[in-house]
């Protein structure tokens, strides 16, 4: 008998735990949502790796894609990346992601008028960053390719150096 | 022991099925059946026997679907060991049921893909997908739990016709 009160009150803690946490983290999401979004973003910086450095980063305002790094591609890859496509507006980088041993591509097309970004060709197990869509300031972050889009607010922000 | 390999096996294979249907919008974030398995033997056998069966899990499943040493095999690692640890400890204070035990375990998985993807790639953006993983987490550590909640009833039942 004691041992059945026991267990009941464990299910009631166990239901209390399940609300207060589905709660908490409808909260964060709710928050992210609304507040964590960059507005009119300025930049918008595209990364490979670890690194704090960009490879490349889009300039909405002076309406231009600058080269900050070039990536570093072993020898069997004949082509230098990041690559970009001044008249299709695309940037091509290469990606951890491999197929038959190969690294793929990743294909990112950007819009100085409506200050956005899409991932529009990427290989991975899910497709996360392209399914994403068009992005004006929520990070977009192809994990298995190592590539991330970070946007930017700020004119002048003290972290950001070229 | 030989038990637990054929329980290892088991998560294993519900592990790559899992990874074969993507059923969550994002990458190391499944609804974990292949923790059932550590659940169950953490409270049928010891956290020591669980820690090590989810570990081996996550080895094996990186060398047989390629991931292994990869951007997504460390984010599956650590959110494995901060899940069992923390399962493991809860399980121990002895304050809620297996399925309560369970949910802390997937919330502590969320925190451990995050804190790993950070390393992996560099920048705490991927903090963007914490909210989502989260609410994804919550009902898949209800349901593994009660899975393993069932499971565990019926391991009592053979035990005592057993002995």
């Amino acid at each position: 008998m004691i041992k059945d009160n026991k267990k009941a009150t464990k299910n009631q803690r166990d239901l209390f735990l399940i609300i207060v946490l589905l709660l908490v983290a409808g909260g964060f999401f709710l928050f992210f949502q609304v507040f964590r979004t960059v507005e009119d973003a300025s930049y918008a910086h595209v990364y490979y790796g670890p690194s704090s450095e960009p490879i490349v980063t889009i300039d909405f305002i002076k309406q231009e894609v600058n080269i900050i790094n070039n990536q570093k591609v072993p020898n069997s890859y004949d082509q230098n990346y990041p690559i970009i496509d001044e008249a299709q507006k695309t940037i091509t980088l290469l990606g951890d992601y491999e197929v038959n041993g190969r690294r793929q591509i990743i294909v990112i097309k950007y819009d100085f008028g409506h200050k956005t970004v899409q991932v529009i060709q990427e290989q991975s197990p899910n497709n996360i960053c392209s399914k994403e869509g068009v992005s004006n300031g929520k990070p977009l972050i192809c994990l298995p390719n190592r590539v991330r889009i970070e946007f930017e607010s700020g004119a002048n922000d003290p972290d950001f150096t070229v | 022991m030989i038990l637990i390999a054929n329980f290892l096996a088991i998560a294993i294979v519900l592990n790559l099925i899992e990874s074969a249907f993507a059923l969550s919008p994002i990458p190391g974030a499944k609804l974990g059946f292949a923790n059932v398995i550590s659940l169950i033997i953490l409270y049928v056998y010891s956290f020591k026997d669980s820690s090590a069966l989810t570990i081996l899990r996550v080895i094996l499943v990186g060398v047989l679907s390629g991931r292994l040493l990869g951007p997504t095999f460390y984010m599956s690692l650590s959110g494995a060991v901060f899940s069992i640890i923390a399962m493991g400890a809860f399980k121990k204070l002895n304050f809620f049921s297996i399925v309560g035990v369970s949910v802390i375990g997937s919330i502590f998985h969320v925190f451990g893909q995050i804190g790993a993807g950070i390393f992996v790639i560099g920048s705490t953006a991927i903090i963007y997908w914490m909210p989502v993983m989260l609410l994804l987490s919550i009902p898949a550590g209800v349901i593994t739990g009660l899975i393993a909640k069932k499971f565990v009833a019926l391991w009592d039942v053979w035990h005592h016709d057993v002995t």
